[in-house]
This record gives C-alpha cells, structure tokens and sequence, in this order.
C-alpha cells in the first residue's frame, strides 16, 4: 500500500512534470476513444431490441400481395385494407393490430389560443395497446371501430393541456372534435419497431391513437409508404381497391401458433390466387421483431462503415501515444536506471508504469466522455435522424471508462517493456 | 566480502566482440578500501557494474557477502543492489527534481522500511555528509562536491555492506575532490569497505589498497601504506 501511494505520488508528479507532453499524448487517445465511444452509442442504440420480454413473439406480417407478376419483387410489408381486415379477423394469434401511419394539425376545442400542433396519429386497431405493452396513464382505448374517439400520448398531452388526466377532453383534429377515452404515460420503444420502414425507426411514440377505420373516413393522409395499382380517389376510397399502406403485426405465443398463423396467411394467399391475383410465388413471411428490424437495416450500412474506420482511427492513436511514449521512456531511462541500481526489481518499475497507466487512464476517462458526447452531438446536428439514437446511459460511461483505461495501458505497454528491458550499466555514468 | 575469480565479461556485436574483462580475479576483504586505476577502456568501470550487479558476466564466479551470485533472478539481484551495495556515479545522478530528502528516500522505498525509520535514516545520512540542514534543497542548489555529498549519503541511507564508486571526484575541482575523499577516508575509517576507480595517482596512492586494471585484467596487487591516518588534506565541510 505504501508502495503504491509512492507510485502514485512519483506518477503524479511525472505527469505535472511532463504536463504539455501528458495532455497532448491524452487528447490523442480521448479522441480516439470518444469517436469511438460516440459510434458504438449510436450502434448500440440502433441495434437495441425495443421490446425485450417478447420479441420473439411479435411478428410483422408480409403477403405477397402484389398484383403483378413481378418475381424479383422485394417482399412487401404493406398491405391493402381488405388484405388488413382479413388478417384481423385471425382467431390464432394473442394480438392482432393494423396500422398505418397519418399526419394532422390538432388544439384543444376550448383553447382560446388558435395554435395548432402538429401531431403524428397512428390509425391502428385496439389490440395496438396489448400488443406494444403500450401503458396507459389514464383511461383507456375506444370500444367501437368507427368512434370519434381517440388515445394521445403523453407529450402532446404536456403541450396541449399541461399534462394531467385528459380524459374527456376533446380534440380538435383537421377542424373536428375527437373525444380522448385514454392517455399514454411517457412512452419509449427504441427502434419504433412497428414504424420501422422507410428511415421513421427512430421516430418518437406517436401523438394520437386514432381507429383506424376512423382516420379512413376522416381522409387523415397516409404519412408512410403507399402504393397503389389503380385510382384512388380519396384515403376512405382505399377500402376494397389495390391500395397498398397497411402494417400488420401478430403476437404469437409458440411455434404451434406461429404454424397456424402461417396457414392461416398462406390459404388466404392461396384463395387470393384462386381469384387471379397474388401472381407471385406463394412468399407470405412471419418476422419476429428482430428479424424485422435486420430486414429493414435498422442499423445503417454507413453506421457499420464509420463504425470500422472509428476502430481505426482508435488503434492510431494508440499507436500515436505508444510512440510518443516510446520516446518519453526513452528520456527518462536515467531515471529508470537509478531506480534499479538502487534497488528497484524490474517489477516495481512495472507496477510503477501500470500505476501511471492507469492515472493516465482516468484523465482519458475524464476527457474521452467529454469528447464522446461533444461527438454524439455534433453527429446529431450532422444527421438529426440521429437524435433518437443519442443515449448515453451508464453502461456506455462504464465502457467509456473501461476502454479509456485499457486503450492507455495498451499504449504503455510497449514503452513500458522496452524501459524494463534496458540493460542498466548502460544508463548511468 | 567480495570474492571474484576468472571473471570475463564480452561485449558482443554483430561484428565485434569486446573483451571488457578477462580472468578477472579479485578479492575484497572487509573494511578495505581498494582503490582502481588503469587506462582508459581497460574496463574499470565493467568490473564495478559487474561487481555492483548492474552487469552480467559471461564466465567465472563471483560471491559477494558470502552470497553467489550466479544464476540469481533479478528479484533477488535487485534485493543484493538495494541491502549490501551503495553507488557513489561520477555524474551524482540524483534526480533533479527531488529535494534531497526525496532522493535518498528513493533506496529506502525499495526496501520497505516504514515512513519513521527512512525518515531516521535520511537524517543520519545527511548528518555523516554534514548536509543535515539542507534536506528541502533541490540539487541544482547545491555545488558539485555538496551534490556527490548527497550521493554518498544516498549510498549510505542503506548501511550497505560495500561502496562503490566510479571516479566520484571525476567531475569536482580539487578542493571539492579533496572534500569528498576526506568524507570516503572517514566513512572507510568507521568501518565501510569501499572500491573506488578513480583516474588521480594521488588519490590512489593515498588509499588503502591499489590495483590496476590493463586490458579488461587486474595486472598489479601492489599494496601501498595506509596513509590517510597521517593526511594533510585540511577539509572544511
Ligand atoms: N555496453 C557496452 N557495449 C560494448 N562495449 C562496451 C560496453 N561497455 C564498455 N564496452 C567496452 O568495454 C571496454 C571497457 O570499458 P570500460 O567502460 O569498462 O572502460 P573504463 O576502464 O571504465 O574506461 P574509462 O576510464 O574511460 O572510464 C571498452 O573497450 C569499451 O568500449
Ligand atoms: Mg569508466
């Protein structure tokens, strides 16, 4: 122990001594160590199961509805609203839910102030709650398809009536009233898996939670991918036509019920085909939400590209201290030396340098979340698609810390080596 | 105390091998004090790293304090250093942003000893170079002779069995020279064994013992009379 505080106590002043050498030396690994950090918080993030406990038992429904014979298509997670509403209907699964995805202007109907919010409204079937684990603050979900009747979400709750139980209130939403029957707490599903087509993975939870067959006759407009293969004349004229905008998603408890399901999507196809459509092969596709979000490329190639050259860059400034190490030991070889000839086994100067390493280490530490977190927010001012993405929780400081204080003692071990190697008659005059 | 008998040390290159010590025999008994001399290249200074165990030999054997010393491990090598050897360097090779306290501290470290009784040993140390005043000094703040001075005394914190010292006056003028003799004489007087290389006839003729060393070999025992008990060397410390 007394050891040690002599070793702290000769490494601290090595530091002051050397001050402008030390700060340089550990700018380079911080930054290197902080882009990396940054990197790995936005993959980490990215690649986060947004729904741990059940995962596996949520799937994304894909028909292979296309009309046209076009082998090569990719497989299709949208659906048109007859396709939705036969899948609804399924007996097997614990929850079914449709949904598509609207944007709107909404206020309070008794605010005096005119300002409308833009709200993001997610028209989706009741099971939507169940099968997100979505929780409720207040109240509860609408009880008939073509209510007037709405769940909000807990930030347009603060922004438009300050928080608290909104139930009963009404909404005015496009110019018409909308009775809230629930209110979300504060909800967060990191990817949106539900939402994870076309670069909306990191959208927030919704605003409103509307019926879906509601929001059809309300014209709300569909806000993700849409394709259609004939005219369509309004939102509400998609039922019965070759509109193709709604997601499905199942929670099935086992295999057997996964098996059934996929039976029950395949004669569906089947009977389809009977009819003339669904001209492709038979490609009807249950994807558990992992599965799922790897199909969408929830982590973006370009993240993976950065994330390698981020390593890169990190083992440079490893090599980059190491040598400027390298030559510091060198400069204090007499130092080095003496402590041998007086005594010191190569050990001690070891323990000595680990010592050092690790004081090094932690003002790493200190610098490399500063500069991780400088990174984190210049990259989400870079790409605000990021934004959601910017966690950095406490395992990431943990990792922070644990990679500032192995990347310096990596650096020091070389320099350390060769300091312990130096043949001692050689040093001292 | 120290026992060398066929003693070579070969410095090898890619191309070319230096005999810096070769049948090398010499033995020290206790409370002698030997000095060294010989040419330049002769390989003073390889017998005094050999024999303080900052140097390897190639053949031999060698028994310090009754201890062998081949096949040690360097634990055991640095443990011999830290307990029966005291350096004195010709350049005094204290560190230079240690006070003087800190410097001779640095042994001790080594050797465990707790916070009270390194302080008790510094102190004394300090007190038999007559610097006991100036522990918080830094070295620069010193003269050469005060800075070998301290170096003795770092030497002597110890209580090691042996001194050794390469030309420790090399880089004093005479007076300081004289000083630092005058101090070696006194500690050798008390009972310290000590080897000394040093370039000064003077010097070795005023000490103890004198051999030399030609071509890596000692080639003369000649013993001179002990003649630092009747010196007219006037010291002022
Ligand atoms: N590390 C080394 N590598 C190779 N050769 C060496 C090394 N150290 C010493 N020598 C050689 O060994 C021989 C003896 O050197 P040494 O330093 O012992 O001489 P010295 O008697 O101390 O000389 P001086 O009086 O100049 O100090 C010399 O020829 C020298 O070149
Ligand atoms: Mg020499």
């Amino acid at each position: 122990m007394e050891m040690f505080n002599y070793y702290i106590k000769l490494s601290v002043r090595n530091l002051i001594r050397n001050r402008l050498f030390f700060i340089l030396m550990i700018s380079t690994l911080a930054v290197g160590v902080g882009v990396f950090l940054a990197n790995i918080a936005i993959i980490k993030s990215m690649s986060a199961d947004p729904i741990p406990h059940k995962s596996d038992k949520i799937f994304n429904v894909s028909l292979n509805v296309w009309p046209l014979d076009n082998s090569d298509a990719e497989l299709l997670e949208i659906m048109r609203y007859d396709d939705a509403m036969h899948i609804l209907k399924n007996d097997i699964a614990t929850h079914t839910m449709v949904h598509y995805q609207s944007q709107v202007y909404t206020r309070d109907i008794n605010s005096k102030n005119l300002t409308r919010h833009q709200a993001v409204v997610r028209a989706t079937t009741p099971e939507f709650f169940p099968l997100t684990d979505a929780p409720f603050a207040f109240g509860g979900v609408w009880q008939q398809d073509y209510a007037k009747q709405i769940v909000i979400g807990d930030t347009l709750n603060q922004q438009v009536f300050g928080g608290g139980n909104s139930v009963g209130k009404v909404l005015e939403i496009d110019g018409k009233p909308f009775e809230i029957v629930g209110v979300l707490k504060p909800w967060e599903l990191k990817p949106l898996f539900y939402n994870a087509s076309f670069g909306q993975k990191f959208a927030k939870t919704d605003d409103i939670y509307a019926p879906i067959e509601t929001a059809l006759d309300s014209e709300w407009a569909i806000a993700l991918r849409s394709m259609s293969s004939e005219r369509i004349n309004s939102v509400s004229d998609n039922r019965g036509k070759n509109g193709f905008f709604i997601q499905a998603f199942v929670q099935l408890e086992n295999q057997q019920q996964k098996n059934a399901m996929q039976e029950y999507i395949d004669n569906y196809s089947q009977y389809r085909k009977a009819q003339g459509e669904f001209l492709r092969a038979n490609d009807n596709r249950l994807l558990d939400v992992n599965q799922w979000l790897t199909h969408q490329k929830v982590v973006d190639e370009r993240m993976l590209a950065f994330a390698l050259a981020s390593s890169l860059f990190l083992a440079v400034c490893i090599f980059n201290a190491s040598s400027l190490l390298l030559a510091r030991y060198h400069s204090a070889r007499f130092e080095t030396g003496l402590r041998r000839a007086v005594g010191a086994r190569i050990k001690d100067v070891f323990y000595q340098g680990v010592v050092e390493s690790m004081l090094i280490g932690l003002c790493c530490a200190v610098l490399t979340l500063i500069f991780g977190w400088l990174f984190l927010q210049i990259s989400i001012t870079l790409f605000p698609a990021l934004q959601q993405t910017s966690d950095i929780d406490i395992t990431l400081i943990l990792m922070g810390i644990g990679i500032a204080l192995i990347t310096s003692f990596i650096s020091m071990l070389y320099p350390l080596i060769r300091s312990c190697r130096t043949p001692l008659s050689t040093t001292l005059k | 105390m120290l026992n060398m008998k066929n003693i070579s040390r070969i410095y090898r290159s890619d191309t070319i091998q230096t005999h810096a010590l070769r049948d090398f025999n010499l033995e020290v008994k206790e409370g002698e004090f030997v000095a060294v001399t010989g040419p330049s290249g002769s390989g003073k200074s390889t017998f005094l790293n050999v024999a303080g165990l900052l140097d390897s030999f190639d053949e031999g054997s060698y028994e310090l304090d009754g201890v062998n010393i081949k096949g040690l491990n360097d634990d055991e090598l640095s443990r011999l250093r830290n307990e029966k050897i005291g350096f004195i360097f010709q350049n005094y090779n204290l560190i230079p942003d240690f006070n003087l306290f800190d410097n001779i501290d640095m042994p001790l470290r080594y050797r465990g000893f707790n916070a009270a009784e390194r302080k008790r040993r510094i102190t004394h140390a300090l007190e038999q170079v007559g610097l006991a005043s100036r522990a918080n000094y830094l070295p620069s703040q010193l003269s050469g002779g005060q800075q070998q001075r301290v170096a003795i005394a770092r030497a002597l914190a110890g209580e090691p069995k042996i001194l050794l010292a390469d030309e420790p006056t090399g880089n004093l003028d005479s007076l300081m020279a004289r000083q630092v003799m005058e101090l070696l004489h006194s500690l050798n007087e008390a009972g310290s064994t000590i080897i000394m290389v040093t370039h000064d006839p003077e010097q070795a003729r005023a000490v103890g013992r004198n051999v030399q060393v030609i071509d890596g070999q000692i080639t003369d025992h000649s013993v001179y009379a002990p003649s630092h008990d009747n010196t007219s060397i006037v010291v002022s410390v």
